[in-house]
């Protein structure tokens, strides 16, 4: 009994060669149809990821020379300012040594009036 | 619209030169005086102009009573302008420099307020103003010392109560300006 169905069983899959229709079919069917060129499966993802980098790179950089600019320009705004402060200081001390300078001519000049006076 | 073109244009033609004559321009042409810097043993320019005042004015404490008495002096003023040279020797620049800006004292609105000149320390010091519409718009100092040469010209509307308060507050005693007269009343044109 069971060799009986062994036998079945190698019969049915016994090697046979395709009929010439068969083949005839087939290689039509592949001249028609090449196949597609094999890819390589490391090729656009190497690129996308570089690609990836390189954008990172960039948006990196110009966030960086953006706060680099913005903190220079600070700096710079903060000097300038502390510098207009100095001047504007040192121009009104200036202003009143010279003021000081006029009060001290017109008080000697009153006293010696004053003084000259009584002679008068 | 076109026909009143011609006439406007003629009207600010005529009317120009005059309106300009109007407004008086307290601001003086300081004179590079290169020479005297290069002679100068120490030298001092400054130019403020509005932008310079108002962006000091920003870092002037308020909690600093110098800074608050300067803060509320520049609050007005458009432009202050400082050109001070000191010498290693007497007289060593000459007075063509100083007759330079002295003459622009003598155009229309400048009034001389003081005059002084000590024997002691042989300093001269005028002190000119411009008023517009009661209102002193302009000031203008000369001081000229036998090894000193200073011009301070401060443009805007100057409070003469407010200097008073700055004197005071840079340790100089208080100017006896009376402030209550005109200058034109003070002058001694």
């Amino acid at each position: 009994m069971n060799q009986d169905i062994e036998s079945e069983i190698r019969s049915a899959l016994r090697p046979m060669a395709p009929s010439d229709e068969f083949s005839q079919q087939l290689l039509a069917r592949v001249a028609a149809h090449p196949p597609a060129r094999p890819r390589s499966n490391n090729r656009m993802p190497l690129r996308a990821r570089h690609a990836w980098w390189v954008a990172a790179g960039l948006a990196a950089s110009l966030v960086l020379t953006v706060g680099v600019e913005r903190q220079l320009e600070r700096q710079r705004s903060l000097q300038s300012g502390l510098e207009a402060r100095r001047e504007v200081l040192q121009a009104l001390r200036v202003t009143s040594q010279k003021l000081n300078l006029a009060y001290e001519a017109v008080k000697s000049q009153s006293s010696s009036l004053a003084d000259a006076e009584p002679a008068v | 619209m076109r026909k009143y073109t011609l006439p406007m244009l003629l009207l600010l033609f005529l009317l120009g030169p005059a309106l300009s004559r109007a407004v008086p321009n307290p601001k003086l042409v300081m004179p590079e005086f290169q020479g005297l810097a290069q002679k100068a043993s120490e030298s001092v320019t400054i130019t403020l102009d509005p932008t310079l005042l108002s962006l000091a004015g920003r870092f002037l404490d308020g909690n600093d009573p110098q800074d608050a008495a300067t803060k509320e002096i520049i609050k007005g003023l458009r432009g202050i302008y400082v050109r001070s040279y000191t010498f290693d020797k007497d007289e060593a620049y000459a007075q063509s420099d100083i007759d330079a800006v002295r003459g622009q004292l003598s155009a229309p609105g400048w009034n001389r307020l003081v005059e002084t000149h000590s024997r002691k320390t042989r300093a001269n010091v005028d002190i000119y103003i411009m008023i517009d519409h009661d209102q002193a718009v302009g000031l203008a100092l000369i001081a000229s010392e036998p090894r000193q040469f200073t011009i301070v010209n401060i443009i805007g509307a100057i409070d003469l109560d407010k200097l008073h308060k700055l004197e005071g507050q840079f340790g100089v005693p208080k100017l006896d300006i009376d402030t209550s007269k005109t200058p034109a009343q003070g002058a001694h044109k």
